[in-house]
């Protein structure tokens, strides 16, 4: 990614700001999501959780930093990668394990599963590659309907989204209408099995596309926490001041296969073992021990409570009542 | 009371809603500035504005979606199809997220749109501008469809539509926009999900809905002095308001079943099954039905009328029903 211009933060007074505490929670949560990733595609090699799988192992710095930076009270819309986000926005462990495992007790009554996730403020979990980002514009155009002045859409897509019609046709209105929308185009390398170089004809991708739309672009390094809260907490300000849409680049590289079912042979292993020395739960890590406010002591302790957090969801979602087969046919429409 | 035609009923309806609510606007291609492309919308940007009334590029997938999410986050958009066969282009946001985000999301979202605009042929536009959708979307649970025929239907069932919290397909007819009829100035509602016996009769019942209501009054009239018709229209496709139509069979014994849409697989096909699964025992003949060919829309002004139902047929389909 040579011919990439990352956005650059004063990263020493960023540490500087941050501090101890909020990085070390930022930490804590990228700990967590890994290791509810992990142990929830356990689960799944066991047989206990369904369907597509998709886990954020690799990606956890973007989305952390991104709902940390900006502040919860906006619309989110993401993909199908969706397990982190909601964590992020407040669904608890126990909801969403017992939503992959089907479970009445699930975050979305076990309707939803892996792809479906939400919160208050999280529209969704969305399946169909794209198909989202519409949903986005739309809710950056309630907001500026309802006139509310501190409020935005953050729309996570992957690269491979970028090909399809419907991004386009966001990207459009959001200008035309002058709309606050935040596009975050995570850009993890492949669309499945597919490099993106074998994908998509424009890179950098924001660069080149947002100039098009006449909309204001950044690409970011996905593995690095610092630099992304910066970016985010700059673009966040911008988008509030002068109701734009921005589309930012975030290079990053998935640790895992596009689903569980993929074995990820369009990567060797020595090419594997590389990008996952580009950990950015190490690197946030390691800056945290160079600052001296993290020892390998308190390190383990952390990775041991996300582990026994993930552990009680599990229990929680095993212990779960499946739904009732009586209920299969109720909320298909809202009554009223 | 007053004397309005479709286009004054709808355009009424959607002024009334936008009174009652400001969350209501109404979004599509030529909606604002050109006062619609059947001038549904005319007056409405004078009086309501751009932020509510609002014109889109072409682009029914983008704006489709937007609305979509502007619904769930608490707005309620009225999308204007300049057609229904537009609506394809943004079937994914329709199917994948307007009909199954309720349900997929356990009731933590809903969608309160409605998506409306001419359905099935006008005069002549050919193959890409003539489908009938109804047969398509009906199939898709979480879906509402409805279709009405009458200016009071119209107003009635699209102010209840625009209030209804989940996606709606409204189906007009270009044909129909002309109708006139006289309404009463007061509001009123016609409720969702409900058929209509227009004509009570004894010795045959007669299923449409939508333009081709147009047609069975007309084949109606023509037989008045021979056979004594009930007709129904069924105003809602989705949910299917069986019982009236079944409550019917089983007094006349007899039914025709008429459709714009294409055979297979249409609204008829549902009805008529579900007839069967209701009526088996009260049935003295076959159900018979009358639905549009299966060819694409041909332009020809001969063959257009040719693949449509016709008078002749359908006046076939009763002397068979009925053996006379």
């Amino acid at each position: 990614m040579s011919d990439v211009k990352f956005y650059q933060a004063d990263v020493s007074k960023w540490v500087k700001r941050l501090g101890q505490e909020s990085l070390t929670k930022a930490l804590k949560r990228m700990v967590l999501i890994r290791q509810f990733e992990l142990r929830a595609e356990a689960c799944y090699q066991q047989g206990q959780i369904g369907g597509f799988f998709h886990s954020y192992v690799g990606q956890e710095a973007i989305q952390t930093a991104a709902t940390a930076a900006m502040g919860k009270n906006h619309w989110w819309i993401t993909t199908y990668r969706c397990h982190a986000l909601a964590l992020l926005l407040g669904a608890t462990p126990n909801e969403l394990m017992a939503e992959l495992y089907g479970r009445a007790s699930g975050n979305a009554l076990g309707r939803g599963g892996s792809m479906h996730l939400y919160t208050d403020r999280m529209l969704g979990g969305f399946g169909i590659v794209g198909g989202h980002v519409p949903i986005a514009t739309g809710a950056a155009f309630a907001i500026k309907y309802k006139k509310k002045k501190d409020e935005l859409a953050v729309c996570f897509l992957g690269e491979g989204a970028v090909v399809q019609g419907a991004v386009h046709e966001s990207l459009n209105l959001a200008s035309l209408w002058d709309l606050p929308a935040l596009y975050v185009i995570e850009n993890n390398q492949w669309g499945m099995g597919t490099h993106v170089k074998r994908a998509l004809a424009m890179h950098p991708i924001a660069e080149k596309l947002a100039p098009a739309y006449e909309i204001e672009s950044y690409t970011l390094d996905g593995m690095d926490f610092v630099g992304c809260y910066a970016a985010f907490s700059e673009i966040k300000e911008k988008i509030l001041k002068d109701s734009r849409p921005i589309l930012i680049e975030v290079i990053t590289e998935r640790f895992k296969g596009h689903s569980i079912s993929d074995p990820g042979l369009y990567r060797s292993k020595d090419e594997l073992q590389a990008v996952m020395k580009n950990d950015p739960i190490v690197h946030l890590k390691e800056l945290l021990e160079k600052e001296q406010w993290l020892t390998e002591e308190s390190y383990k302790k952390m990775e041991k409570e996300a582990k026994e957090k993930v552990l009680e969801a599990i229990s929680f979602a095993e212990s779960s009542e499946w739904p009732d087969p009586l209920t299969l046919e109720e909320g298909v429409f809202k009554d009223g | 009371m007053q004397t309005v035609d479709v286009r004054e009923a709808l355009r009424q309806a959607i002024d009334e809603e936008m009174t009652r609510d400001e969350d209501v606007f109404i979004l599509g291609e030529e909606v604002a500035e050109y006062n619609g492309a059947y001038k549904v919308t005319k007056g409405l940007l004078d009086k309501w504005g751009a932020d509510r009334v609002i014109d889109t590029p072409i682009s029914e997938n983008g704006f489709a979606g937007l609305a979509i999410g502007a619904a769930m986050c608490g707005l309620k958009p009225i999308v204007e199809f300049m057609s229904f066969n537009f609506s394809f282009v943004a079937a994914d946001q329709i199917i994948s997220n307007a009909a199954k985000m309720y349900y997929m999301s356990g009731g933590r979202f809903h969608v309160p749109i409605v998506f409306r605009g001419p359905n099935g042929a006008a005069a002549q536009v050919s193959s890409q501008h003539s489908h009938c959708v109804e047969a398509i979307y009906s199939q898709l649970p979480g879906l509402i469809v409805v279709s009405p025929s009458t200016a009071y239907d119209y107003k009635g069932l699209l102010k209840s539509a625009i209030r209804n919290p989940n996606p709606v397909l409204f189906l007009e007819s270009e044909l129909d926009y002309g109708l006139k009829m006289e309404i009463p100035k007061e509001e009123f509602l016609v409720e969702i999900g409900k058929a209509k016996v227009e004509r009570e009769g004894s010795d045959l019942t007669l299923v449409s809905h939508g333009h081709m209501m147009t047609l069975c009054r007309e084949v109606v009239a023509e037989l008045e002095e021979e056979v004594d018709i009930e007709l129904i229209d069924l105003r809602t496709i989705k949910p299917l308001d069986i019982g009236t139509v079944a409550r019917s069979v089983r007094k006349t014994h007899f039914a025709v079943l008429v459709e714009e849409g294409h055979l297979f697989g249409g609204i008829t096909s549902e009805v008529g099954f579900q007839l069967q699964e209701h009526c088996f025992d009260d049935l003295d003949a076959p159900l018979t039905r009358v639905c549009q060919k299966e060819t694409p829309m041909p332009y020809s002004k001969m063959l257009e009328k040719e693949t449509l139902p016709t008078k002749e047929r359908l006046l076939r389909a009763i002397r068979q029903t009925l053996n006379i």
